[in-house]
């Protein structure tokens, strides 16, 4: 008597073992598509990785390749005065442009996320964006900023700001995130003076209250700028 | 008697052990699975896919303009070690003439757009957007209403209006623009509807043009605080 019960349980046991079987394959088969997003997903991150790495290849070249430059000018510049003439023109049209390392006093501004929340900007209000940036940029160089680097990317005549919610892509650089320093060399007491002013950068302050988006500063008697390490090509402009 | 009540402990003991494999196997899948899903919404917090691609396409362009500098150090580099002075004399004109273009020193030429906005009430902000768009775009050279612009050039907001550099630039704006007319002209495309769709604006229109003139210059500032490191 005893084994066709145990068979019958067997048998039950072996159903159910099935059904879950089935029903698990049918749960697969379901999330299969995010599967695939996450598949797809980590292949776009791992193209951005491979391009930033390529990228940082480039610009430490650039920066090699301007240093053999300057070094090879000015051997030529040592043996000849028109030369050294020309050598001293486009070394100051060079810092102009940024590509000079330069020091001096100046302010350090640095912008941080807030907290999540409700409000305008499709929810990403509390993220430090581009136009932050931008807007912190432009107020300092017209309180007398001479050269400026966000998170040691020296900026230049031909600079731009770019990115989506939270990513800050300036030139041909990688894209920036949280927290953000923007380092000046100029006027300090002006500099100062505007970003202690409540007036100005309407919006940022605006986000500090509703998401509490950070925004400190300090004046210094003397701060570093690096040398641009990109492109500064201009195959369309011409002299007139 | 106590053959049958042995079978009949024998059979619970299997029957229960059943039970609980079941239920083992049934929490493993329900584990697995969870657990499948729990990384997926994981991994997609932080970028969405979209922003990833036009990272990607962002660092293509940007890889792309990096190589493009590096062949051209590397042709000056070769120029200055297989030439003397003279090499050198040359090296360094080209490059001064090309530094004061970039930094709006001299008046330059080449292809481009032109860009024309006749709007009341926009601010300096506004201005400011616009001229980073088209910089973003690859812009080589700007100018508005006969004032060049360059990054570092203060735009603000007067009482008489937005100020280039001091100097009060009243609407229309005749943005001109010079760079590879694609990439600016999508961007000034894009930006003429979105201006178009703004109520303070009476009209916003581009075009392409073989030559634009750039005559406009900016005059060379001094430093004042910052040192050649």
């Amino acid at each position: 008597m005893p084994s066709p019960r145990l068979a019958s349980i067997a048998l039950v046991a072996l159903v159910a073992l099935a059904t879950g079987f089935v029903l698990a394959d049918q749960i697969r088969a379901q999330l299969l598509t995010p599967s695939n997003q996450v598949a797809r997903y980590q292949a776009l991150l791992r193209s951005v990785q491979e391009l930033e790495a390529t990228n940082a290849g480039y610009r430490g070249q650039i920066a090699e390749l301007r240093s053999e430059i300057d070094a090879l000018e000015a051997d030529a510049a040592a043996r000849s005065a028109t030369t050294q003439s020309l050598k001293n023109q486009v070394a100051d049209l060079r810092a102009h442009a940024g590509l000079v390392a330069m020091h001096g006093p100046g302010v350090q501004v640095v912008l941080r996320n807030g907290v999540a929340g409700p409000g305008p900007g499709n929810g990403a209000g509390y993220l430090v964006n581009f136009e932050d940036v931008q807007d912190v940029v432009s107020l300092l160089f017209a309180q007398g900023a001479e050269g400026i680097a966000v998170n040691g990317r020296r900026l230049t005549p031909l600079s731009a700001f770019s990115g989506s919610e939270g990513q800050v892509v300036i030139d041909q650089g990688p894209p920036l995130a949280s927290p953000i320093t923007v380092v000046a060399v100029g006027d300090r007491n002006r500099m100062s003076d505007a970003l202690g002013d409540q007036s100005a950068l309407p919006d940022i302050r605006a986000r500090e209250v509703q998401f509490q988006l950070q925004v400190t500063f300090a004046g210094s008697p003397d701060l570093s700028l690096p040398a641009y390490d990109s492109s500064l090509q201009i195959p369309d402009v011409h002299p007139a | 008697m106590s053959t049958r009540l042995r079978g009949a402990r024998r059979t619970s003991r299997i029957s229960g052990v059943s039970v609980w494999l079941i239920a083992l196997l049934v929490a493993l899948v329900a584990t697995v699975q969870i657990r499948s899903q729990a990384e997926v919404e994981r991994s997609l917090v932080g970028v969405d896919p979209t922003s990833l691609a036009f990272l990607i396409d962002d660092l293509h362009r940007a890889n792309d303009s990096l190589s493009a500098e590096k062949g051209d150090l590397t042709q000056r580099r070769a120029t200055l070690q297989s030439g003397g002075s003279g090499a050198a004399d040359q090296v360094l004109t080209d490059e001064a003439v090309r530094l004061r273009a970039l930094e709006g020193l001299i008046p330059v030429h080449g292809p481009g757009i032109v860009v024309v906005i006749d709007a009341g009430g926009l601010t300096a902000l506004d201005l400011e957007d616009a001229l980073n768009n088209l910089a973003a775009a690859g812009a080589e050279a700007i100018e508005v209403n006969d004032r060049r612009f360059v990054t570092g050039i203060p735009i603000i907001g007067t009482s008489e209006g937005v100020a280039i550099d001091g100097v009060v630039v009243v609407p229309p704006w005749r943005i001109s623009v010079i760079g590879n007319v694609d990439h600016l002209s999508d961007v000034a495309d894009l930006m003429s509807q979105q201006l178009r769709a703004d109520r303070r604006v009476r009209s916003a229109a581009y075009r392409v043009e073989a030559d634009v003139l750039i005559r406009s210059v900016i005059s060379e500032k001094p430093f004042v605080y910052a040192l050649a490191s």
